[in-house]
């Protein structure tokens, strides 16, 4: 790999940390806008009996800025919320939806960081006055930030004004006060908690004492929720208590113990709230009052939900859950409970992979595809989850059939909705299958076909007919009686090339360039024109796209020699356009077809390459010409559809489906090897499924959703914390642990293996009291066929402050079960483990250390310790690669070592001297080591093996800096998608990442040429491509940590790079003037980036 | 981390699942009539990405800035507007302890003390009536003001604890509240 890399979003993150509900979009509109780290989603509610949809997403907004604080305010005036958003690199903004334009657009945007001021330990706090006189901002210890606004509803300038309590827990503004106050709960120097009010006077700048205020309140106290008029006051909500408090009342309620995580309110008027707590128990808490008097608390369990940070009240009973343990869901609220008491019911679930705590890259069917399999989730919602790019094929049924040269599918009666007989053509001769009674595919005959020739192409017709095509002639045959009806013969010495058909028209070119077009009529076929080309005709393609399903208007035709495709009108077969698609490589496939309303034409070449034109139906203008690498063999393009939309299936060696979302042409593989041909085939018994000629085979089979990546998730009930997978025994194991909520909150811990294709439980080693599972490896020994697993594990005493004891165990499987060879106790925590020179590497507390693995005379196996390495703080991440070791420290950035086989001794070689605190390392080449840390940044660093002096050679040099904004848990390397040898994009190398919110990303190590063309292309993006709310994406990328803020370098950013294709023609046309490169290649070029991920 | 200890608890209030109270809790929540069908999509296509081809700058007076005149100066001056006299409460000089770094470096920063006189200006615009408008006397440097104050039979020291501080901005406030206490 090499120091120039592209950073990419595989799946972007998942974790929900905001939610809110308005009227955002439109007065009218009501709004669930979510949080997800650094995107918002806005999601429309539908209206009664309108539609199905009852949540639609509508916008997926990426902030340059992890999310701080969200909130919908309505500023005096506005018939609109406007959105608040403050990031956590302390900028501002406020956002309008713009109607008439459908844009975000900035209201207000600043800085709102101080030169000087300790960052608060608690999350930032951002509170908008609910008269909205201001906006309330808790950034730094000791200081709340005023942004008042004018009576116009105009920010003005912020203010700091100095707060006392310096361990604040919660602020929130009380509601019906003359002047805004805010209620402040703190924790003192003797860690009791309590809640103080201040009235904010903003002509003073400053706090006055507030009306009430209310000491030594429960020790978990940790939420404040201010109850609107009439009641007003604040609800504080404790582990074991909850208590509404207001100037003059005060009741309290016990609960079972629990922290709460999330609130929702549910009534305007603020008499109930959704609370969920850190077990996912959904409670209602009920004020119950009289004549606007607080009488009471009551709260009531309502049933089980994912672990949630966020609950809104959306309308009517259903309720949106967001997690960042477990999928987010939305649930409805019953006023009867069910069979097992819970009024909650679950309707829908979001997919969230965070958080990612480890993962593994598995090739599990063997196609040379990487999956990712993540540990995922906490605590109950724990889950492994399998990633997968591509669109995967099911199959049904298969049998075995060789050399196939076409595909065709066609239905008994015009009007049937199934087919029935799948015709397979062959070198010379054609064979009709059908399903039978059985729904099994058998062999039958059509009598009217020609059977002992190779068909070029088949379809039915109208009036109950079905058409072949063979070299000599077209035969019009009845599907009911299957006699030939009329046939239509080729002038004698030429003979048919290619052909299409549809239902009711047939094109066909003989060779000498002769184009021929036929009109299909209740048992007569009619020669309606011939026309002569000057050149051999190579494809053709009369696929309807206009309003009648069974006429097209224009005729599609790919040429020899002049290498063009051209657009002829029907009946009359006159050129309507002509296209030169440059280059030597003929058109082998071409097709018409419309996606989402746009019509297109698709060109497949000889070189795997796919011309794609925007059509003009009226005018049969080709627009928008795109050009993408799909492969390196000849295309075959086929429409299919499944769940009611169109797609296209382009067969070869590396067979791709073409789908449109947001009137965008995407790529996604399928997994499959190499597809010769492929038909749909609807039947009865194989409804919407596809049959595909691969290698010797056929095959029906179902095809997947239609999306980019697919998930599947294997609920475990407990978290799992390291995974990894072991390919002699096709097995996983992982580190979990479980929670026992019951009376004593304990968990207990476990290494359980797991079958790598049904994903079940086959065995678990259940570790001590106290003991953690910290790392996990399969390796084998030297001397020593067998493979093992190894876990290194920790005593985690609740009297220490760090661990001086664990243990690394080593296990065989057998039968499936997870058998203890040996064990090893070490001084401290096993942090990570690696195999090494046959041995085995293990980082413990602060130290290197390197088990050779030995015989014992009675023939039983122990690790014996050979050497190890001081220096560290702890050791927590480590990667290997020949003789080198490389180093994650908790606080001392990266270090190499070496190991020197002769003294058998672990050397330092070279170290970066600053102070990253680690989350993961990677070897990305010999010279250089990518790492992450714990303020979101992303590193490399590179060996000087060519330093003049020692000092030098001993100084890891930082060659690349960028701020991910993503909190990196693991590097793997590998690859989500097929790789080619002989394809492009088949030799950048790649590491694999996962992070904390879910995101699974790609960096890709570029070529120095194609780095510099994509970093001049970023730098013209950022022109174009604005930061949401004005925030610069310079700024957003550049490396940031306590210390220091750098300029991103060496690092590209290429969620911003592949939105290139997404942006107007206009833009792309402005980009390629000022990049002097056309929009073609640079589509191209672009393209071919989004198929690393 | 979960550090509930149910030790000392009064018995909690177990809310069971027993049905025998119904839903009466969950009954008339509120609806503004969306919603209404439990029928859901599964999630039809994928999301729009945004992405953003206009400006999104916010117009000139919305780029919000944090006034960077210190807490303190703040207060005083505020205080000063208000005739209340100097800062002998004791929360005033607890503050300026824990500000005193800050509050240096400040005066360091022209920016500031040019902003802060301009506030007093457009603050005071009553202040026609007296001799020497407060602007006038802002302009002037510590020396003059000790001389004017002189002329008046007022003192001209500051106050001490400050003058260690060789805090001359405050030092100027001071003299200037005392010249003005004076007129008015």
């Amino acid at each position: 790999m090499s120091v120039w890399n592209y950073v990419v979003t595989a799946h972007k993150p998942t974790n929900v940390t905001h939610s809110c509900v308005g009227n955002f979009t439109s007065p009218q509109e009501l709004n669930l806008i979510t949080a997800k780290c650094t995107r918002i989603e806005i999601h429309l509610l539908t209206p009664q009996g309108l539609q199905v949809i009852s949540l639609q997403p509508m916008l997926d907004v990426p902030i340059y800025g992890r999310i701080a604080t969200l909130e919908l305010f309505r500023p005096h005036g506005e018939a609109q919320d406007f959105l608040f958003i403050a990031t956590e690199r302390y900028k501002f903004c406020v956002l309008q939806w713009d109607v008439e334009a459908s844009e975000l657009i900035t209201r207000a945007m600043g800085d709102v960081s101080d030169r000087i001021g300790r960052p608060t330990d608690n999350a930032q706090i951002g509170i908008i006055d609910p008269d909205c006189r201001l906006i309330g901002l808790h950034l730094y210890d000791g200081l709340f930030k005023v942004i008042p606004f004018d009576n116009k509803g105009q920010l003005k300038e912020a203010f700091n004004i100095r707060l006392e309590e310096l361990q604040v827990l919660d602020i929130k503004f009380l509601y019906g006060c003359a002047k805004p106050t805010i209620v402040v709960l703190y924790q003192d120097n003797k860690d009791a908690r309590h809640v103080k009010t201040y009235e904010v006077a903003l002509k003073d700048k400053d706090f006055v004492e507030g009306p009430w205020s209310q000491n030594n309140l429960d020790n978990g106290a940790d939420l404040l929720i201010p109850v609107p008029p009439p009641l007003c006051g604040v609800l504080i909500i404790g582990e074991e208590t909850i208590v509404y408090c207001s100037a003059n009342a005060f009741k309290a309620i016990p609960i079972r113990p629990a922290i709460t995580k999330a609130y929702g309110r549910v009534d305007a008027d603020g008499s109930r709230y959704l609370l969920g707590d850190h077990a996912g128990l959904l409670n209602l808490l009920v004020i119950t009052h009289e004549k606007e008097k607080v009488t009471g608390l009551k709260i009531e369990l309502l049933g089980e939900t994912s672990i949630p940070s966020t609950i809104s009240y959306l309308d009517n009973a259903f309720v949106f859950i967001g997690s960042s343990f477990g999928d987010s869901q939305l649930i409805k609220l019953n006023l009867q409970p069910d069979a097992k008491g819970s009024y909650v019911e679950v309707l829908e679930r979001y997919v969230n992979l965070g958080p990612i705590v480890d993962f593994c890259v598995v090739d599990l069917e063997r196609q040379g595809q990487g999956q990712v399999v993540t540990c995922s989730g906490a605590y109950k919602d724990g889950s492994l989850r399998i990633v997968r790019n591509g669109i995967g094929i099911n199959e049904q049924a298969s049998v075995e059939l060789q050399g196939i040269k076409g595909m065709w599918s066609l239905r008994s009666s015009t009007d049937d909705p199934f087919d029935t007989f799948l015709v397979v053509s062959f070198i010379s001769e054609t064979r009709v299958l059908a399903m039978n009674l059985e729904d099994e595919l058998e062999e039958t005959e059509i009598e009217g076909f020609y059977s002992q020739v190779q068909t070029l192409f088949c379809h039915y017709a109208v009036h109950n007919q079905l058409v072949q095509v063979t070299s000599s002639s077209v035969r019009l045959v009845s599907s009911t009686t299957r006699e030939l009806r009329n046939e239509w013969n080729a002038p004698s010495g030429y003979s048919i090339n290619v052909a299409t058909a549809n239902a009711s028209q047939v094109l066909l070119a003989t060779g000498g360039g002769n184009l021929v077009y036929l009109e299909i009529g209740d048992g007569v076929l009619t020669e309606v024109k011939h026309t002569q080309l000057e050149y051999e005709i190579s494809c053709l393609d009369i696929n309807p796209i206009g309003d009648n399903l069974n006429h097209s208007q224009l005729a599609a035709v790919g040429m020899w020699t002049d290498i063009s495709v051209r657009i002829f009108s029907l009946p009359d077969l006159n050129l309507v356009t002509k296209e030169h698609l440059g280059g030597e490589i003929i058109p082998r496939s071409v097709l018409l077809c419309s996606f989402e309303g746009i019509s297109y034409l698709l060109c497949a070449l000889g070189d795997g390459h796919l011309l794609n034109f925007q059509l003009n139906l009226m005018s049969g203008e080709l627009t928008d010409r795109k050009k993408v690498s799909l492969g390196t063999q000849p295309i075959t393009l086929r429409t299919f559809s499944s769940k009611n939309a169109t797609h296209v299936f382009a067969a070869s060696d590396r067979p791709t489906v073409i789908y449109s979302s947001n009137k965008k042409l995407l790529y996604s593989n399928v997994n499959l090897k190499e597809v010769s041909h492929m038909c749909p085939f609807n039947s009865a018994a194989f409804p919407d499924s596809l049959a595909i000629a691969k290698e010797g085979e056929l095959t029906i089979g179902t095809i997947d959703e239609i999306q980019k990546l697919h998930i599947r998730s294997i609920p475990l009930g407990e978290h799992a914390r390291r995974i990894c997978h072991q390919e002699q025994s096709r097995t996983f194991a992982i580190c979990s642990l479980k929670h026992q909520t019951s009376a004593e909150e304990s968990e207990t811990h476990f290494v359980r293996l797991l079958d790598d294709q049904t994903f079940e439980f086959l065995s678990a080693y259940q570790l001590d009291p106290f003991e953690y599972g910290c790392s996990l490896l399969s390796c084998s020994f030297s001397d020593d066929s067998n493979v093992y697993y190894c876990v290194g594990t920790a005593y985690v005493l609740p009297e220490e402050n760090e661990p001086t004891k664990g243990r690394i165990l080593v296990f065989s499987i057998e039968d499936g079960k997870l058998q203890l060879i040996t064990e090893k106790e070490t001084k401290g925590a096993v942090y990570s483990l690696n195999a090494f020179n046959g041995k085995l590497l293990a980082a413990i507390n602060q130290k290197i250390q390197l088990y050779k693995w030995m015989l014992r005379d009675d023939g039983s196996r122990e690790l014996q310790s050979e050497c190890g390495h001081h220096g560290h703080i702890l050791a927590l991440y480590v990667q290997t690669r020949g003789d080198f070791i490389v180093v994650g420290d908790l606080m001392k950035s990266i270090s190499l070592l070496i190991y020197k086989h002769e003294e058998g001794a672990i050397e330092e070689r070279a170290r970066d001297y600053n102070a990253n605190w680690m989350s993961a390392v990677e070897i990305l080449d010999d010279d250089i080591y990518i790492g992450s840390e714990n303020n979101y940044n992303l590193f490399t660093v590179r060996k000087n093996s060519e330093g003049a002096t020692d000092e030098e050679r001993s100084r890891l040099e930082v060659v690349g800096e960028y701020h991910l904004g993503e909190f990196v848990n693991r590097f793997r390397h590998g690859s989500l998608v097929m790789r080619l040898p002989d394809s492009d994009v088949g030799q950048i190398p790649t590491v694999i990442f996962g992070t904390i919110n879910g995101v699974i990303g790609v960096i890709a190590s570029l070529p120095h040429d194609q780095y510099l063309f994509l970093e001049k292309l970023q730098t013209n993006l950022r022109k174009v491509i604005k930061g949401v709310g004005g925030l610069s994406h310079e700024q957003w990328r550049s490396f940031n940590n306590e210390k220091r803020t750098a300029d991103a370098k060496n690092f590209l950013d290429g969620d911003l790079i592949e939105s290139f294709l997404d942006l107007s023609r206009v833009r792309m046309d402005e980009i390629s003037k000022a990049m002097s490169v056309s929009v073609e290649e640079l589509c191209k070029r672009v393209e071919e980036l989004t198929r690393l991920h | 981390m979960e550090n509930s200890s149910p030790s000392s608890s009064p018995p909690p209030h177990s809310p069971t699942l027993s049905s025998s109270s119904s839903g009466a809790f969950l009954s008339n929540l509120p609806s503004r009539g969306f919603l209404s069908s439990t029928v859901l999509s599964s999630n039809p296509g994928g999301i729009r990405v945004y992405i953003c081809e206009h400006e999104t700058l916010p117009p000139e007076d919305q780029l919000i800035h944090t006034n960077q005149t210190n807490i303190l100066i703040r207060s005083l001056q505020l205080k000063k507007q208000k005739g209340e006299p100097g800062p002998k409460d004791a929360n005033g000089s607890n503050a300026a302890e824990g500000s005193r770094k800050r509050a240096s470096e400040k005066v360091m920063d022209g920016r500031a003390s040019a902003k802060r006189s301009n506030n007093q200006s457009g603050l005071q615009p009553e202040g026609s009536g007296s001799r020497t408008s407060d602007k006038d006397l802002y302009s002037l440097t510590v020396e003059r003001l000790r001389v004017l104050l002189k002329e008046r039979g007022l003192s001209p020291k500051g106050k001490k604890s400050f003058e260690e501080l060789n805090f001359l901005k405050f030092m100027q406030d001071e003299l200037v509240a005392r010249l003005r206490s004076a007129n008015g």
